[in-house]
């Protein structure tokens, strides 16, 4: 099977998975006890408005029709949202916290990567020193942290500024505040033929204060998947140097730089390739904590608001969007597989 | 208006409330209160001004006095004779609308509060407090007791360098006037529109805003307002007769409207004469407003009362230029409702409109032309902000000016306080984390919070052991860390319907012995009704997402243990418990409510027990949840 028919058959795999999934949330939100009614006109409602509110969200309607209309507007994604953002249509609700999620999410995977493999790697090929200890320890101690005290700890510390041991205020480019959003305003573009979006200029100043903004909560958020990253990293390093062939490399009389990078890192990625990929989830489901406390308007928060008030539209189109960049993502892993692990091929 | 009180979070947040908690829930300004979990971390809360009684208390002891047989001498517990008192009260209440029988009225209300109490429907525990924090830079009026979303900015000074006056709000979807059921949104409302009357930073007297004075005919049904003149829109246009039409025609005709019976209800609203289709729906221009010029506007309503004034300073009723939306019929309108929403204002206020961002920011610039005080900020700035750690975060960084204090943070010793003309305290608070000390202001609410019982489906035998084992205080120190005041009726007392005297007499004869526990009357009580540690009576209390609801029901609940009643708890989302409200699936539950203006029947209303037919709802019926019709003696059967 060629490569591309291979991601053909994928592809039209994945749309019966879609299917069940906005299913099930239509099943779970119209049947389940939730009320986006009662959610938006509260407790002194009166009949009328009540009555009117249901006719315009179409809560009147056949049950079939309804679920009609919801799959025909998230596939065209459209529609408005009924309570969080009420009246909002979806597709500006969502490019409003698109940008602060993707950012935090880009620093959490990109921070874990550049110091949890490293460090990894580093454990595997010393292992059983000092150094070997230091990480694997301080590792684990990462890993047993939870998120949500580690946030809340985190704010704790850095808010106090005249402590004498150091401001976090005043380190680096200055900041206000330690909650709140990066304001992305590092990049001014241009309009290219009146739709593409060109850079005209950078501003390193603002680039360097939207990611002071976002570092804590992005350590934070990507602690568990540097941790993770590290220990299995080191474990990959161990066995392959174990292994046969490189002893025979080493049998041949190959310098230690040559084995390390040509033999040993290459095979040692193979299993962090669905650690990596699995962090881009936490794109999704385990920002809410982190955007809550640190006062980020991502789409974590966003979605977790819809779920718990009956926000159909809203919840919907956002598992709608989950789905695809998880399927999207699972599609992305299998390719690097293969290009990583020649012996990984299509044929069965 | 419906009240939420939120703890400074959630729930949806989102609706006017006392805040306990926070996130976004609903809540609506108009009354209804969810009460979230975190406190208030904004900076508002309610108050409580003056009562405005004037009377001689006319209590007549436990219940109805008649002791049973075996010497139980706790209140009646035939559950029909308070039923039907309260029935029978409210009617009252509603044949005799005219002025001169406002003694017959008090009384009225007195009796339901009586019926509430001695048949247990409702558990008040606690009235509402509401505490602020600022800056010693900062220069703002104190707020009175309808709560700081009444304040606007345009007098509140900053002495530091700063122009722009920097507050924390709740989650809100939109700005338009109508719409506005929720503290957050009437919060920001307020500083961009206005209705024709206020009430002056919450402080429960009545303000001429936009009109110089009004008069009442003789028969108390036509009110004449004769407008100010000279006053600006934001656009340079000026108000007219025909712009406050306008304006509260879309209040009771326009779809995007959820206060309409805020209007066409009475006594719990205005009462306007209108005429509805088949439908229900109002007919359009049907609503008895009659410009006569351009500053002279007439008002009709369908009997006296009282109230009307009072009803007119809710956010609803604020005036923005004729035909700007185009959602009542005759308009084309200039902006679309999704642009007037959430992307511009166009008020009499002394703030206009700047930028909005949801669930992120929100801010307004001074409005030049102001008719009154011009501001003296050049801006005022609000950062949304949910969680109870960001909130406080933003407040030790001095990025807030004026704030709340989360409960977990709030440490009673750091108070001094003292009392002023109003019964506030007025003092410091500190040190804070930071080293500052901070103003502080505390005042008491138009607010209550409460447990209430569906009778349908809990016996008064139980309901009244709850009474017992109930102690007020305990709850307000051990739960919301001393920022409460004790309850033991629904209404608070400084609105109480006979004055502080008559609330006095009401307290004296309370009869479960209030700020303590009484487990040997709550017993015997149950014993009554059949039930024991063998046989205990079970049920589920059901509470709004608060970890304080949860605490105070757990406390009920291991107090009760082995005295004849077995309690499940369980959380639902503000939303969920109101619809099982509707649907009559509740047992026991907890909300709040919270005064949106001065008046006994805005909140007596939800008491009538034919309103409180949840097979009714969310149809004709609006009352709590309590299903008290089945007590009345006309339906009462004994199982």
């Amino acid at each position: 099977m060629s490569r591309w028919r291979y991601f053909l058959k994928r592809v039209a795999l994945s749309v019966p998975v879609l299917f069940s999934v906005m299913t099930f949330l239509f099943i779970m939100l119209r049947l389940g006890p939730l009320s986006p009614v009662a959610a938006r006109l509260g407790q002194n409602a009166s009949g009328a408005d009540v009555t009117r509110l249901r006719e315009q969200l179409g809560l009147n309607d056949p049950l079939w029709q309804q679920y009609i209309d919801y799959v025909r507007d998230l596939m065209l994604f459209q529609g408005e949202s009924w309570v969080v953002r009420a009246g909002q249509p979806i597709p500006e609700a969502i490019a409003s916290v698109v940008p602060v999620t993707l950012w935090l999410g880009l620093w959490a995977i990109m921070l874990p990567l550049f110091i949890g493999i490293p460090l990894g790697f580093y454990a595997g090929l010393r292992p059983n020193t000092a150094g070997d200890y230091v990480a694997s320890v301080s590792g684990i101690l990462w890993l047993s942290m939870p998120n949500f005290w580690l946030a809340v700890m985190a704010l704790a510390i850095l808010r106090q500024a005249d402590s004498g041991l150091f401001n976090w205020y005043t380190l680096g480019p200055n900041t206000q505040s330690i909650i709140g959003n990066p304001d992305f305003g590092f990049l001014t573009t241009t309009q290219l033929l009146g739709v593409i979006p060109v850079p005209t200029s950078f501003d390193v100043m603002a680039f360097a204060t939207d990611i002071k903004l976002i570092l804590p909560a992005a350590l934070i958020l990507g602690s568990a998947s540097m941790a993770a990253e590290l220990r299995i990293g080191r474990t990959a390093v161990l066995e392959t140097v174990n292994s046969n062939y490189v002893e025979m490399a080493k049998a041949k009389g190959l310098k230690g730089r040559t084995i390390v990078w040509k033999h040993i890192f290459r095979n040692a990625l193979v299993p962090l390739i669905p650690i990596i990929t699995n962090e881009a989830f936490i794109l999704i489901g385990g920002s809410v904590i982190i955007e809550y406390v640190f006062n980020l308007n991502g789409i974590g928060r966003l979605y977790f608001d819809a779920l718990v008030q009956g926000d159909l539209p809203l919840a919907g189109s956002l598992v709608f969007l989950f789905t695809l960049v998880i399927i999207f993502l699972n599609i992305v892993q299998d390719l690097l597989y293969t290009i990583i692990d020649p012996r990984v091929s299509y044929q069965q | 208006m419906s009240d939420q009180l939120n703890d400074g979070k959630s729930g949806s947040t989102r609706r006017k409330m006392l805040s306990l908690i926070g996130g976004g829930a609903a809540a609506s300004l108009a009354g209804c209160s969810a009460f979230l979990g975190d406190d208030d971390g904004n900076g508002n809360g309610n108050g409580n001004g003056n009562g405005n009684g004037n009377g001689n208390g006319n209590g007549n002891g436990n219940g109805d006095g008649t002791p049973t047989d075996d010497g139980y001498d706790g209140p009646s517990l035939d559950p029909t004779v308070h039923a039907d008192k309260a029935q029978e009260a409210w009617e009252t209440i509603q044949s005799n609308p005219d002025p001169d029988a406002q003694d017959v009225r008090n009384e009225a209300y007195v009796e339901i509060e009586e019926a509430v109490r001695d048949s247990a429907v409702m558990m008040n525990f606690m009235h509402t407090v509401g505490e602020r924090f600022w800056y010693d830079y900062v220069d703002v009026p104190k707020y009175g007791a309808l709560g700081p979303s009444f304040q606007q900015h345009n007098n509140t000074e900053l002495t530091n360098d700063d122009t722009e006056l920097n507050l924390i709000n709740s989650t809100h979807a939109h700005i338009d006037p109508i719409e506005s059921d929720d503290e957050a949104s009437s919060t920001v409302i307020t500083q961009l529109y206005e209705p024709i009357v206020n009430y002056p930073n919450g402080v429960p007297e009545l303000n001429n805003k936009l009109i110089e004075g009004f008069e009442l005919s003789d028969d108390q049904l036509t009110y004449t307002f004769n407008l100010k003149q000279g006053v600006q829109f934001h656009d340079g246009t000026e108000m007219t007769a025909q712009d406050v039409k306008y304006s509260w025609r879309r209040v009771v005709e326009s779809p995007n409207s959820v206060r309409a019976n805020f209007m066409l209800n009475s006594p719990d609203g205005v009462g306007a004469v209108h005429e509805t289709d088949d439908e229900g729906n109002v007919v359009p221009d049907s609503l008895a407003v009659t410009v006569v010029d351009d500053y002279t506007l007439e008002l009709e309503v369908r009997n006296p009362n009282p109230a009307v004034m009072d009803v007119l300073t809710y956010t609803a009723f604020s005036v923005i230029p004729e035909g700007l939306v185009g959602d009542v019929e005759g308009y084309e309108g200039d902006v679309s409702h999704g642009e007037f929403r959430r992307e511009m204002a166009r008020g009499t206020g002394p703030f206009q409109f700047d930028m909005f961002s949801l669930e992120d920011e929100f801010r307004a610039t001074r409005f030049d032309d102001y008719h009154d005080d011009v501001a003296d900020v050049e801006a005022v700035h609000y950062n949304i902000i949910e969680d109870t750690e960001a909130i406080f975060t933003y407040v030790i960084e001095e990025n807030a000016d004026i704030f709340g204090i989360p409960t977990q943070y709030y440490d009673p010793d750091k108070v001094d306080a003292e009392e002023d003309d109003r019964g506030r305290l007025v003092g410091t608070y500190g040190p804070l984390e930071n080293d500052k000390t901070v103003n502080y202001l505390r005042v008491s609410e138009l607010g209550v919070y409460y447990f209430a019982f569906n009778t349908r489906n809990v016996p008064i035998e139980v309901r009244q052991a709850f009474m017992y084992a109930l102690n007020q205080q305990e709850f307000i120190d051990q739960v919301f860390a001393g920022r409460g005041v004790p309850a033991y009726s629904f209404t608070p007392p400084g609105i109480w319907p006979t004055g502080l005297d008559g609330y006095e007499q009401f307290v004296e004869e309370y009869p479960y012995s209030a700020n303590e526990t009484d487990l040997e009357s709550a017993r015997e009580v149950l014993e009554m009704g059949g039930y024991s540690e063998d046989e205990p009576f079970e049920l589920t209390c059901t509470t709004y997402q608060s970890p304080a609801y949860q605490e105070a029901a757990g406390i009920l609940r291991d107090k009760l243990a082995g005295s004849g009643i077995s309690m499940e708890l369980e959380e639902a989302q503000f939303g969920t418990l109101i619809q099982r409200g509707y649907d009559g699936d509740l047992e026991m539950y907890s909300l709040g409510w919270s005064w949106s203006w001065e008046s006994v029947a805005y909140g007596h209303f939800g008491f009538e027990p034919k309103n409180t037919d949840t097979s009714g709802m969310p149809g004709e019926n609006n009352g709590y949840y309590l299903d008290w019709q089945t007590e009345l003696s006309e339906n009462y059967s004994e199982e």
